[in-house]
C-alpha cells in the first residue's frame, strides 16, 4: 500500500468519523422534542419527497432565474455525489475501485456526464458568487460568510476536478479524453504548455486539493446552512400531509407547562424544521410583517430556534435548565416577544418555503407560552380575552344583542331536525354595522335560492379563532367544546359561514374536538347553488374595474381561490383584475392572527401597504371576501385619503346586486 | 401579615335591562361576575403582596355560588379565600353586610395580623360605596377612600401613604395601619390569570364560614340587620335613539337649545 | 250554612313571577320563616311549595313585586265562594300585618344638610342640598338646618341662610382645617346624637361618600347613596330616596323605616339650587368638639390641584366630548375643549384622529384605545365604527352629533343631533355659558 493511500485512508477515516459524530451530535438533539406522528401514509410521503425534494417543485416556481440556479445546483450535486463517491473509494482502494475499469461505452458516458455537470456546477457557483457580490438579494441578510465558504469549496472542488483531469489528458493518461470536453480543453490548451514534470506534480497536487476540499466540505456541512443538503429531503418526506391550517391541541394536566417556552417543548418535527431551513429568505420576502418594516422575520425565527437548540439541547437532554431563554432578547438564539406578536398568521411563509417548514404552529406555540404561563401580551388583547370568555364576542357586547340583526329582515331560525343548513353568521356579521350589510346580503341570496337554511340568532357563540391564533388555547378549548356540544345537540351537519376565519375554525380546528361538519364558505356554497340552477345571476354593470383581494384564511389556508373569482365574473361580467400579489402569494390585509384587535404603528400599517398594492390596478371597486378585510381595506383607504371614488365591497354584496 | 380583599359577586348589570313594554327585567343569561371595582382591589392587593410580601386573603359574603368568584381570585394569585355564606346573612343592606365582613375580619385577625383591608370603591349592583367605610368604622381602622395610588407602606412605622382622587384635586394622605383602603378603577389594570393557577384554583379548597362559626346576633345581620328597604323599582326613561334634531332642522341654535333642555330636565347637567 | 262556617280560607303558596326578580340579595329567602326558599346560582329564588305555609312574608319583602300568591283552581273556587258570601275575609290580614313604628314617634325631628367646603370654599352641591332640603322641610313642617364644620368657616353661615337654611350648627376649630374622616365623622356623630335630626343629607362627592359611610355605621342607621331624587311620605315621615341601581339600568326607591336619621348622599347637579336670598338669616348654634390633633391617625401630606392640562385621564372622566375625523384638523379641537371646560369634562377622540396626529394616543377611545364610562359622552363627527363603540357603549348618556343621519353612532346614541358640528358645538357652549351666567346672579 502506497504511502499516499495510507495517508488518505487516515485522513478519510478522521474526516468521516468527524462528520458522523457531528451529524449524531446535531440530529440527536431533535429527539428532545415532543412526539409527533410523521410516519403515516408512507406512499404519500414518498411521492411528496420525489415531487418537492427531487423535483424541486417549490424551488423553481419562484423568481425564475435564481430558482433555476438552485435546481442546477441540486441536480449537479446529486450526480457529482456519484463521481465523488468513486473518487473517495478510488483513493482508498486504487487497485480495485475505479470507473476506468468499466467497459468503454459506460465509462465514456459517465465521464462525459461528470465533465459537463462539473462545468454547470462551476458556472452556477460563479453566478451565485457574482450575485452575492454584486446584486445581493435583499432577503439574504446574514451568514453570507457561510455561503462564501461553501461556494468557495465547491468552486475549488470543480477547479481541482478540471486541473486533475486536464493534467492527465495533457499527459495522455486519460483514455476518455475525447469525451471530456471541458477537461480536455483545459488540458490541451492551458496545461499542455507547462513542462512535463510539473504536470505529474500537478496531478498529485490537484488530486489532494480535490480530496481535502471534498472532505472539508463533508465536515463543514453539518455546521453550515447547507446542512439542509442532509435534512431537506427527509423534511419533504415528513412534511404535513394536509395544509397547515390549524394548530395542535394542548393537554391541560395539572402541573405541566403549556405552550412552548423552552426549545424541548416543540415537537421533534419543529426542531427538525429548524435544521432544514435553507436560509433562502423566501419566507421574509413574503411576510407582511417583515415587508411593512416590523422586526419579525420568519427566517430568523426558524434560525433562532435552531441556534437555541444547539445552545441548550445538550443541557436539556441532561435534565438541566437551559442557559439561553427561547423567548427573550439576545443576539442570537432567542425569539423576541415583539416578533411573536407581530405575526398575522397569514401563512405566506409556509406557502413559499421550499422545504415545508411550518412557521405558524411554532409562533402560536410560543404565544401560548406567553399567554398561558406568563400572562404577558399586548395590553389591547386583554379585553379581547375577557370579552370572549365572558360574553363570547370580541367586543364584550351583550350576548342577547347577537340576534338583533335578525329583526331587520326575514331570517329563518335553525330548527333541529328540520333545517338543513346552518348559516353561521359570526361576530362581525352579527354585531358590526358595516359587516351586517354582508350578512343581510347573504340572507337575501339564501332566501332567493329557496333552500332550507337557518341561523342560531342569539344562541350563536363566537368560534374562538382569534383566541387560538393568539395563543389562548385554554379559553379557546372551552369555547370549542361549548360549540361542539351546541352543534351536536342541534344536530347540525352542514354549515355555511360568512367569515373565512369562522370557516377555517369550524372546518379545521374543530375536527380536533370530534366535530366533522360539512363546512363551506359562502363563495363555495353559492357557486354550487348557481351550478345547481337554484340561483341565477345577471351580470350587472356599475362596479367598474374590480380588483379581488384573497383572504389568507380562505385562499392559502383552504385553497378557495377560484370560486370568488368565478362569482365576480358572473356578477360583473368581467374577470376581476389581479394585484401583483394574488392567490398563493396574496398579501395579508393585516387583521389575521388576532391583529384585528391589536394596535399597529400608524406609519407602517399592513393594510395601507395592501391598499397601495390594490391602487396600482386603478380599481373602482375592491372586492373582498372577509369581514376583517372589509374593515382593514376601508380603513386603509381612508388613511391614504383615497376613499372618494373607490368602493370596498364584500363579495356577498357584489352577488346580491346581480341577483335576478 | 395579611391583606384582606373584600370582593362581591354581582350580576353583570350592564346586561340587565327593563323591557320598556312589559316593565319586567330582561336579564336572560345574565351571568354573575366579580364586581369590577373589586377586581381592582384584588389587583392592588396582589401588587402590594409582590412588593412587600403580604399574604392575600379574598373574603366574600354571598350565596354558595360565590365560590366561583372566589376561585377566580385564587386564579390570579390570592393565597386564601373565605366565603361567608349563611341564610341568615341574606337580604343584607350595606349596614348588615359591613357587620358580617367586619366580624369576619376580626376573627381572621385573631389568627394572623391584618395590615390592610382593600375594597373596591363601590359595587355595580348597589353603587353605595359604604361597605368599606362601614368595615373601617366598625374595626377602628384608618379609612382611606377614593384611592387611585398606593405610594408606600412603611412596615416599621406601620404607616401607609396613598393618593386620593377627589373632585378637582388629589390629596396625598398618610395614615396608620391597619387601614381600610377603597380603590378607584383608575388605580391599576387587573391581571389576566395564568393557566396553571386557573387549574390549581379549580381544585383548591375554600373555607366556608356560616353563622354557626361566626355566632353573630341575628338582629344585626341579614334582612333583620338592614336599615334600608327597596320600595319600588322602575325603568329610567333614557331610551336610546332619540333624534332631537333631524336634518330638516337647519337651525343649530335651536338644536343645541333642545339638547340642553332635555339634559337639564333629566338632571343630567345643571345650568346654575 | 253549617258547612260554610267550616270553610277555612285557603292561604295559597308563594310563586315567583317570571323575569321579575332583580337578584336583590336573597331578601325572600331570609324572610321565609320555614326555610322554603332556595336561591339559584344567579340569585333567583326557588320556592318549595310543599313547605310553604302561605305567610306572604316573601311577597311583602320583595322589592320588585316578583312573588305572588298562587292558588290552585280548587282553592280559587273556594276563595271566590268566600268572596261571594262576604264571609270571614277580614279576620287574618290585619293580624299578620307587621306594625312598623312610624317616624312620628321616634323623637327625631328636622332636616339637616352637611355643608361641604374646602378651605372655606363651599362645594356647590351643598347649596343644591339646601334647595331640595327646603322642600322636604316644608312638607314635614320642620326646620332646615345646615351643618358647617371647618376652620374659619363663619362666613358659610350667612351663605347657608341665603340658600335656605333656617338654622346653622357650626363647629369651627383648627383640627377641622382639612377634611379627614375621623374628626369629621366623630363631630357629626356627636351633633346628630345630641340634636336628633330625622333626615341628614350629604353630597355624593368623594368626601361626602367617605363621611356618610362612616357616619351611618356609627349611628347604626340606613344610608342611601347617590340619590337623584328625594321626596317624603308625609304620613309616615319617610324619606323616599330614588337612585339608579344596577349600573343605571333601573331606578329604585329606597326607604329607611326603622332607624334614624334617614341618611342619603345626593348626586351633584341633580337638585335645584334655591334662588339666593342674602337677606335671610337665622339662628347660629356653635358647638365645641374636643378632638386632639395627636389622636388623628391620618395626616395630609399634600393637596394637588387637578388641572385640565397635562396628562388627562379620560378613563375616569364624568363628561367626555369626543371628536372624530369630522373635526378636520387639530385646531378645530379647540371648540371641543371649550365645551368640555364648560361641562367640567375632558376631550377624547377616535383612532383616525390619533392617526392624523391631531390628538395624542392616550385620548383614543375604543377597541385598541381606552374604555370610558362617563355620565355623558358627546361624539362629534364620529361615525361610530364598532371599534369605537366598544370603548364608550357603557356611558350613561351618549349624545351624537353627525351630519350623516345614517351614521351607526345614532344606533347607540340616546340623543342624536343630525347637523354640522361646527355650528352645533359652539352654539351649545355659548348657550350653556349664557344660561349659567343667568343662573348665578
Ligand atoms: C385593528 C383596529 C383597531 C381599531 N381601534 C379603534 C379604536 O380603538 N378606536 C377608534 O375610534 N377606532 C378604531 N379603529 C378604527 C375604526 O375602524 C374607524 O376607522 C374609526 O373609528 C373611524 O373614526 P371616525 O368615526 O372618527 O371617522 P369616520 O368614520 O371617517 O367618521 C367621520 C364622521 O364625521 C362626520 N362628519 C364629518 N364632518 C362633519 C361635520 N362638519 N359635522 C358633523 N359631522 C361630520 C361624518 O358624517 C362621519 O360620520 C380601529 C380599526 C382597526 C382596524
Ligand atoms: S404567517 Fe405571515 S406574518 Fe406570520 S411570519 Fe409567516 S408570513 Fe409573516
Ligand atoms: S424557512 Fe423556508 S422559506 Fe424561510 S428561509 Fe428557511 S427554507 Fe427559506
Amino acid at each position: 500500500m502506497s504511502s499516499q493511500v495510507l495517508l488518505f485512508s487516515a485522513l478519510f477515516a478522521i474526516a468521516v468519523g468527524f462528520f458522523l459524530l457531528s451529524c449524531y451530535l446535531r440530529f440527536s438533539l431533535v429527539t428532545i422534542g415532543k412526539p409527533d406522528n410523521r410516519f403515516n401514509e408512507l406512499g404519500q410521503r414518498f411521492s411528496n419527497m420525489l415531487l418537492y425534494a427531487f423535483g424541486q417543485k417549490r424551488v423553481v416556481t419562484r423568481s425564475y432565474l435564481f430558482g433555476l440556479n438552485h435546481a442546477v445546483f441540486f441536480w449537479c450535486f446529486l450526480i457529482l455525489l456519484i463521481a465523488n463517491t468513486e473518487f473517495l473509494l478510488h483513493g482508498l482502494f486504487p487497485a480495485s475501485v475505479s470507473l476506468s475499469l468499466l467497459p468503454d461505452i459506460l465509462y465514456f458516458t459517465l465521464t462525459f456526464i461528470f465533465d459537463i455537470v462539473s462545468f454547470f456546477a462551476l458556472v452556477a457557483v460563479l453566478i451565485a458568487l457574482g450575485r452575492r457580490l454584486f446584486v445581493p438579494p435583499k432577503y439574504i441578510d446574514a451568514r453570507t460568510y457561510d455561503a462564501f465558504v461553501i461556494l468557495g469549496l465547491v468552486a475549488t472542488l470543480m477547479l481541482a476536478f478540471f486541473t486533475l483531469h486536464g493534467s492527465e489528458i495533457a499527459l495522455g493518461e486519460e483514455r476518455a479524453a475525447l469525451y471530456m470536453p471541458v477537461s480536455a480543453f483545459m488540458g490541451n490548451f492551458i496545461l499542455a504548455r507547462l513542462p512535463g514534470g510539473t504536470l505529474t506534480a500537478l496531478v498529485t497536487a490537484a488530486w489532494w486539493v480535490h480530496a481535502v476540499a471534498l472532505l472539508g466540505f463533508l465536515d463543514y456541512l453539518p455546521y453550515s446552512k447547507h446542512m439542509h443538503i442532509l435534512t431537506s429531503i427527509p423534511n419533504c418526506f415528513f412534511k404535513s400531509l394536509e395544509k397547515v391550517n390549524t394548530q395542535p391541541r394542548e393537554e391541560f394536566h395539572k402541573g405541566s407547562a403549556y405552550g412552548v417556552g423552552r426549545v424541548d417543548q416543540f415537537r421533534w418535527k419543529d426542531l427538525f424544521d429548524s435544521f432544514s431551513c435553507t436560509e433562502c429568505g423566501r419566507c421574509n420576502d413574503n411576510c407582511p410583517a417583515t415587508r411593512s418594516g416590523k422586526s419579525l422575520n420568519p427566517r430568523l425565527v426558524i434560525h433562532n430556534i435552531k441556534e437555541n437548540l444547539l445552545h441548550n439541547g445538550r443541557q436539556i437532554g441532561k435534565g438541566l435548565e437551559p442557559a439561553l431563554p427561547l423567548i427573550g432578547t439576545c443576539r442570537e438564539g432567542c425569539v423576541t416577544e415583539t416578533d411573536l406578536w407581530e405575526c398575522t398568521t397569514c401563512g405566506a411563509c409556509m406557502e413559499v418555503c421550499p422545504v415545508f417548514i411550518e412557521h405558524v404552529p411554532k409562533i402560536v406555540g410560543m404565544r401560548r407560552n406567553l399567554v398561558e404561563m406568563k400572562s404577558t401580551f399586548p395590553g389591547e388583547v386583554q379585553s379581547l380575552f375577557e370579552n370572549m370568555e365572558n360574553r363570547s364576542n370580541p367586543w364584550g357586547i351583550i350576548p342577547a344583542e347577537r340576534g338583533k340583526w335578525v329583526t331587520e329582515t326575514d331570517v329563518p331560525p335553525f330548527e333541529k331536525n328540520q333545517t338543513e343548513c346552518l348559516f353561521y353568521v359570526g361576530c362581525t356579521g352579527a354585531f358590526d354595522t358595516r359587516n351586517k350589510r354582508n350578512t343581510l346580503a347573504l340572507t337575501n341570496i339564501f332566501n332567493n335560492a329557496g333552500i332550507s337554511w337557518g341561523v342560531l340568532g342569539k344562541e350563536e357563540k363566537c368560534c374562538g379563532d382569534s383566541l387560538r391564533r393568539l395563543g389562548n388555547e385554554y379559553v379557546f378549548e372551552q369555547m370549542a367544546k361549548e360549540n361542539a356540544a351546541l352543534f351536536q345537540d342541534l344536530g347540525v351537519k352542514k354549515i355555511v359561514t360568512q367569515c373565512p376565519h369562522c370557516y377555517n375554525t369550524l372546518k379545521n380546528d374543530y375536527r380536533q374536538f370530534g366535530l366533522n361538519l360539512d363546512v363551506s364558505h359562502y363563495s363555495e356554497f353559492i357557486l354550487d347553488l348557481i351550478k345547481a340552477g337554484k340561483i341565477k345571476l345577471k351580470a350587472s354593470a356599475g362596479l367598474g374595474r374590480v380588483v379581488y383581494h384573497d383572504s389568507c384564511y380562505l385562499g392559502r389556508y383552504n385553497g378557495v381561490y377560484d370560486q370568488p373569482r368565478e362569482l365576480i365574473k358572473l356578477s360583473s361580467g368581467h374577470t376581476p383584475l389581479e394585484m401583483e400579489r394574488h392567490r398563493q402569494r396574496s398579501f395579508c390585509c393585516g387583521a389575521g392572527g388576532g391583529h384585528m384587535w391589536m394596535e399597529e404603528n400608524a406609519d407602517t400599517r399592513i393594510n395601507m401597504e395592501r391598499v397601495r398594492q390594490a391602487l396600482q390596478q386603478k380599481p373602482d371597486t375592491i372586492c373582498v371576501c372577509c369581514p376583517y378585510c372589509v374593515t382593514m381595506i376601508e380603513d386603509g383607504l381612508t388613511d391614504l385619503k383615497v376613499t372618494d371614488n373607490i368602493a370596498v365591497l364584500d363579495l356577498s354584496e357584489v352577488i346580491q346586486r346581480a341577483l335576478v | 401579615m395579611l391583606i384582606v380583599t373584600c370582593i362581591k359577586q354581582v350580576p353583570d348589570t350592564t346586561q340587565v335591562k327593563i323591557d320598556p313594554e312589559t316593565g319586567t327585567l330582561i336579564r336572560e343569561g345574565v351571568p354573575s361576575i366579580i364586581n369590577p371595582f373589586d377586581a381592582h382591589a384584588l389587583e392592588e392587593s396582589l401588587r402590594l403582596k409582590e412588593k412587600y410580601g403580604f399574604r392575600v386573603l379574598a373574603l366574600s359574603m354571598g350565596p354558595p355560588s360565590t365560590e366561583m368568584t372566589l376561585r377566580k381570585a385564587l386564579a390570579v394569585g390570592a393565597d386564601d379565600a373565605i366565603l361567608l355564606s349563611d341564610r341568615a346573612f341574606g337580604g343584607a343592606d350595606t349596614l348588615a353586610t359591613s357587620m358580617v365582613l367586619a366580624e369576619a375580619i376580626r376573627k381572621i385577625s385573631a389568627q394572623e395580623e391584618v395590615a390592610l383591608v382593600i375594597c373596591g370603591k363601590q359595587t355595580i349592583d348597589g353603587d353605595t360605596a359604604q361597605v368599606g367605610p362601614g368595615i373601617a368604622t366598625r374595626l377602628g381602622y384608618s379609612q382611606l377612600t377614593s384611592v387611585d395610588r398606593v405610594d408606600e407602606i412603611d412596615m416599621r412605622r406601620k404607616r401607609i401613604t396613598v393618593r386620593c382622587k377627589f373632585e378637582g384635586r388629589y390629596e396625598i394622605l398618610e395614615s396608620s395601619l391597619p387601614a381600610m383602603v377603597a380603590v378607584l378603577r383608575e388605580i391599576n389594570r387587573p391581571r389576566y390569570p395564568t393557566v396553571p393557577l386557573r387549574i390549581i384554583s379549580q381544585e383548591a379548597e375554600l373555607k366556608v364560614w356560616d353563622n354557626r362559626s361566626m355566632q353573630l346576633s341575628e338582629d344585626k345581620i341579614g334582612l333583620k340587620g338592614s336599615a334600608t328597604a327597596v320600595r319600588r323599582i322602575f325603568s329610567p326613561d333614557r331610551e336610546k335613539g332619540q333624534i332631537l334634531a333631524g336634518d330638516e332642522v337647519n337651525d343649530p341654535d335651536q338644536a343645541a337649545r333642545r339638547l340642553i333642555e332635555v339634559l337639564v330636565s333629566k338632571n343630567l347637567i345643571s345650568v346654575q | 250554612m253549617e258547612e260554610k262556617k267550616r270553610i277555612k280560607k285557603p292561604l295559597g303558596v308563594a310563586r315567583l313571577l317570571e323575569g321579575k326578580c332583580i337578584f336583590c340579595g336573597a331578601r325572600c329567602q331570609s324572610a321565609c320563616p320555614k326555610d322554603c326558599v332556595e336561591m339559584t346560582e344567579q340569585g333567583e329564588p326557588i320556592i318549595d311549595i310543599t313547605c310553604c305555609i302561605g305567610c306572604k312574608k316573601c311577597v311583602k319583602i320583595c322589592p320588585s313585586q316578583a312573588i305572588e300568591m298562587y292558588f290552585t283552581p280548587e282553592q280559587q273556587r273556594l276563595l271566590d265562594e268566600i268572596a261571594r258570601h262576604g264571609a270571614p275575609a277580614a279576620e287574618e290580614e290585619a293580624g299578620q300585618e307587621e306594625v312598623i313604628n312610624s317616624a312620628s314617634d321616634s323623637g327625631y325631628r328636622g332636616v339637616w344638610v352637611f355643608v361641604e367646603q374646602i378651605n372655606g370654599e363651599p362645594a356647590a352641591v351643598s347649596w343644591e342640598l339646601l334647595g331640595v332640603g327646603r322642600h322636604l322641610s316644608w312638607q314635614l313642617k320642620v326646620d332646615l338646618c345646615a351643618v358647617v364644620i371647618g376652620e374659619k368657616v363663619q362666613h358659610l353661615c350667612s351663605e347657608s341662610f341665603a340658600y335656605g337654611a333656617d338654622k346653622v350648627y357650626i363647629v369651627d376649630e383648627p383640627v377641622f382645617r382639612f377634611y379627614r374622616t375621623q374628626p369629621y365623622f366623630v363631630a357629626l356623630c356627636n351633633l346628630v346624637n345630641k340634636y336628633k335630626p330625622e333626615i341628614l343629607l350629604i353630597g355624593a362627592t368623594g368626601v361626602g361618600r367617605d363621611l356618610a359611610g362612616a357616619l351611618a355605621t356609627c349611628l347604626n342607621t340606613g344610608l342611601t347613596a347617590d340619590c337623584t331624587g328625594l321626596g317624603v311620605d308625609e304620613k309616615r315621615r319617610l324619606l323616599m330616596q330614588t337612585r339608579p341601581a344596577f349600573g343605571g339600568n333601573i331606578m329604585a326607591t329606597i326607604v329607611t323605616e326603622k332607624n334614624w336619621p334617614q341618611m342619603a348622599t345626593v348626586r351633584p347637579h341633580t337638585m335645584h339650587i334655591h334662588e339666593k336670598d342674602p337677606s335671610r338669616s337665622g339662628e347660629i348654634i356653635r358647638e365645641r368638639q374636643y378632638i386632639a390633633e395627636d389622636d388623628i391617625a391620618t395626616k395630609i401630606i399634600e393637596i394637588i390641584e387637578r388641572t385640565q392640562e397635562g396628562s388627562v385621564d379620560i378613563a375616569g372622566a364624568d363628561f367626555i366630548v369626543s371628536g372624530g375625523r369630522g373635526m378636520q384638523s387639530a385646531d378645530n379641537f379647540r371648540i371641543l375643549q371649550e365645551l368640555a371646560d364648560e361641562l367640567g369634562g375632558v376631550v377624547a377622540c377616535s383612532r383616525c384622529v390619533v392617526d392624523a396626529g391631531w390628538m395624542p394616543a392616550e385620548r383614543q377611545v375604543g377597541q385598541t384605545g381606552k374604555t370610558v364610562r362617563p355620565k355623558i359622552y358627546i361624539a362629534a363627527g364620529i361615525s361610530g365604527a364598532i371599534q369605537h363603540l366598544v370603548g364608550m357603549q357603557n356611558s350613561d348618556i351618549i349624545i351624537a352629533i353627525n351630519r350623516d343621519k345614517h351614521a351607526p353612532i345614532f344606533e347607540v346614541a340616546h340623543y342624536g343631533l343630525v347637523g354640522d358640528l361646527f355650528k352645533i358645538i359652539p352654539s351649545l357652549t355659548r348657550q350653556l355659558k349664557a344660561l349659567r351666567a343667568n343662573g348665578k346672579t
